[in-house]
């Protein structure tokens, strides 16, 4: 990977601000590492993030330069056979004490920058919001509309009350 | 700092300048593509599921969708069944690693889930086998006979249709839902005494019609099929009165069917029209006797099954046999015949000379001792297991491997049987420890999992006794008494709205408690995938189908 003399990359968000930063911290993202792969080694020339406004970039890549080091992502997508958990390391839980706007925004640009464990961080963040409460107090948190009459939802509810006893 | 979202869920209006307003305008969550909200999804459980699919329309389906569903369903269901299968015991530690391999999940997965390329609703699936594992299900019962009757009723379940027979009539019921008599026909007219015996044709291919055969008291035995669409039963064969007697068992995998008399006569038949000619048509091609030979003493209960494969017909009877030193035990007769009726191999295995090995850890609680001198001679630790005697068992029960016994004793006993080209063994028998009272009836399925009812009818008992208890996860869930789980019939509200269809129901679970008393089970138990059916007698003689409905 890195050599002596630290390889960077220069990225540019939806609204053009520039970043420089270590290729190494730039290819969590795999947007970005097939990028270089296709395109061959970048040099001054920025590469567009298109979907992703500075204070969220800049955001990401704070993670991204905290997690450099991690073994590199997996390319096999095994959510399905893992057995899910939704304990977040501390380092990343301060990292997601940010409020809504931002904490969906990271989802949505880990997603568009394929930064599989980022997202997993956000998805199991947003999934202990949900955790523990009611119907009504997950509506509350996120500010959902509730488009069921309420004979429909009762309905729902009798259906299912088989798997609420654990 | 403009907030411009993904493609998908791009909102013009909504550019917040002020990020630290508190009051939430936006519901960001369900702006997520499905896709996002899923990955969300995925990491609730399912009662948290459960609880998503009541915020609104958009969560009810996204809650609901099967792929999360088979992931929860794999979790809880399958891996730990992997961990308990002898064949892939090394998984046991690294079970987090065990993937969704496609050669494990095929052998471990329930086929019929996934054959046909049928959408499977796992959450209907995950939801069913939840309540076979707490033993919770609904209660609902058929009454079929005013009095008692001897000999008693025969009844078979098989896929969702309870097949019973009579002095009078052969009748069906659909022990879906509505529980509604399918079809009947009447033995009026063909006067041959009681029906005796009952088996259904459970081999795969036949989904317009099932056939079965019936024996009587007579010696006689007769084939029906069933038209499921028409809902009519239709004679398809009756086969003379013998003077070999009464017809014990009878099996069926088409076209092959087997019957055994009291005279422990087994007669084996070919229905195969050797004419080519169309095997649904009307009238009846008489069958062939293929083979007939008198079996050894075989006392019942007993149980006969048909296995036929490319070359041969595998007949098996597993019959209870007394025996001096362990009370009684267990063997099988398999007789190995080919198409045209070549008698191959006949051979034998008990489980008389394997020592009982008890895997109890606790001491039993109500065993009969043998005196001293009986057990002098072989007083190694291993002549204690000689202790354990096997009362006569009150049913058994066989589908390959395994062998399910019940005894009088409160216990039931597991065999697990061996067939190879080479070989028929028996394993020793493993003592099943749960029920509070005799057991009158058990019934075993082919991916181990059994039901077993008391003679009261009370209680009702669940085993996962697969792969039997080679490994060693088995054995901790035998010795922590954690084998079986007791069937908890649902108590339905009386004043429950939107019950439509279900007012049979009412009186079954309620009165059924206060009548327990007075209740006995005719010790005949069977299940298919949704429901677990037992035949009850009442104390006037009033006899009932008792469906527990886990759906």
């Amino acid at each position: 990977m890195a050599a002596a003399d630290v390889p960077m990359v220069v990225l540019q968000s939806s609204d053009e601000s520039i970043f420089s930063v270590e290729q190494k911290i730039a290819e969590r993202s795999m947007l970005i590492k097939n990028m270089i792969e296709d395109l061959g080694t970048p040099g001054d020339e920025p590469i567009p993030i298109m979907n992703v406004t500075e204070t969220v970039l800049r955001k990401v890549l704070d993670w991204c330069d905290h997690h450099k080091n991690d073994p590199p992502p997996t390319t096999e997508d095994d959510a399905d056979s893992r057995k899910k958990t939704t304990d977040i390391e501390d380092w990343d839980q301060k990292y997601m004490q940010v409020d809504q706007e931002m904490l969906f925004e990271i989802i949505l640009a880990a997603n568009y920058m394929d930064i599989k464990a980022l997202l997993d961080v956000g998805c199991k963040t947003v999934a202990n919001m949900i955790k523990g409460k009611s119907p009504e107090e997950i509506r509350k948190t996120f500010n959902i509309q509730n488009d069921f009459t309420p004979e429909e939802e009762d309905q729902i509810r009798r259906e299912n009350e088989w798997a609420e006893d654990r | 700092m403009v907030g411009k979202r993904a493609r998908e869920d791009e909102v013009d209006n909504q550019k917040p300048p002020l990020k630290r307003v508190r009051a939430l305008t936006t519901d960001h969550l369900s702006r997520l593509s499905d896709e996002l909200t899923l990955r969300v999804l995925s990491f609730l459980s399912t009662s948290q599921l459960v609880k998503c699919q009541r915020l609104s329309h958009k969560f009810h389906v996204l809650a609901g969708d099967s792929q999360l569903w088979k992931s929860l369903y794999y979790n809880r269901f399958v891996r730990p069944r992997a961990s308990r299968l002898p064949g892939i015991k090394d998984l046991d530690q690294s079970s987090s690693n065990l993937h969704f391999a496609s050669k494990a999940s095929r052998w471990l997965d329930d086929e019929h889930l996934v054959k046909g390329g049928r959408k499977t609703n796992w959450k209907r699936q995950y939801k069913l086998h939840h309540n076979w594992s707490k033993g919770s299900c609904a209660v609902d019962e058929i009454e079929v006979a005013e009095q008692a009757t001897v000999p008693p009723l025969v009844v078979q379940l098989h896929d969702g249709i309870i097949y019973m027979a009579d002095q009078d009539s052969l009748r069906a019921w659909s022990a879906k839902v509505e529980r509604q008599l399918v079809a009947q026909m009447s033995f009026a007219g063909s006067r041959r005494g009681p029906p005796t015996s009952l088996a259904v044709d459970t081999s795969e291919g036949q989904v317009a019609t099932s056939r079965l055969v019936i024996g009587f008291e007579d010696g006689s035995h007769g084939l029906f099929s069933l038209d499921h669409e028409a809902g009519r039963f239709k004679v398809v064969y009756r086969h003379q009165a013998s003077s070999n007697g009464v017809v014990s068992a009878v099996a069926i995998t088409w076209p092959y069917v087997v019957t055994m008399t009291a005279t422990q006569l087994l007669s084996i038949y070919s229905f195969e029209s050797r004419s080519g000619d169309d095997p649904g048509a009307d009238n009846p091609c008489p069958p062939r006797l293929l083979h007939s030979l008198r079996s050894r003493t075989v006392l019942p209960p007993l149980s006969t099954s048909l296995r036929v494969a490319e070359s041969n017909i595998v007949v098996s009877i597993a019959y209870s046999m007394p025996t001096y030193l362990s009370g009684w035990t267990v063997g099988i007769q398999e007789v190995r015949i080919d198409p045209s009726g070549k008698l191959l191999e006949s051979r034998l295995a008990s489980a008389i000379d394997q020592h009982y090995r008890s895997l109890a850890f606790a001491s039993p609680p109500m065993m009969h001792h043998l005196p001293g001198p009986a057990i002098g001679a072989l007083a190694t630790p291993t002549a204690t297991e000689f202790r354990h005697i096997h009362t006569k068992p009150t049913s058994l029960s066989y589908t390959h491997p395994y062998l399910l016994v019940s005894h009088p004793d409160n216990t039931l006993t597991l065999y697990l049987v061996t067939s190879t080209a080479d070989m028929l063994t028996i394993s020793a028998g493993s003592r099943l420890w749960g029920h509070t009272s005799s057991v009158s009836g058990a019934h075993v399925g082919g991916r181990g999992k059994a039901v077993s009812v008391s003679r009261r009818g009370d209680e009702l008992r669940i085993w996962e006794l697969e792969g039997g208890f080679a490994s060693i996860a088995a054995k901790r869930r035998l010795a922590t008494g954690d084998m079986s789980v007791q069937l908890r019939p649902e108590k339905r509200p009386t004043a429950e709205p939107s019950q439509a269809g279900l007012d049979v129901v009412k009186q079954a679970a309620g009165a059924d408690e206060d009548a327990s008393e007075l209740t006995l089970s005719r010790g005949w138990i069977g299940f298919d995938d949704e429901n677990v059916v037992v035949l009850k007698e009442q104390s006037q003689g009033r006899q009932a189908l008792v469906v527990y409905d886990f759906t």
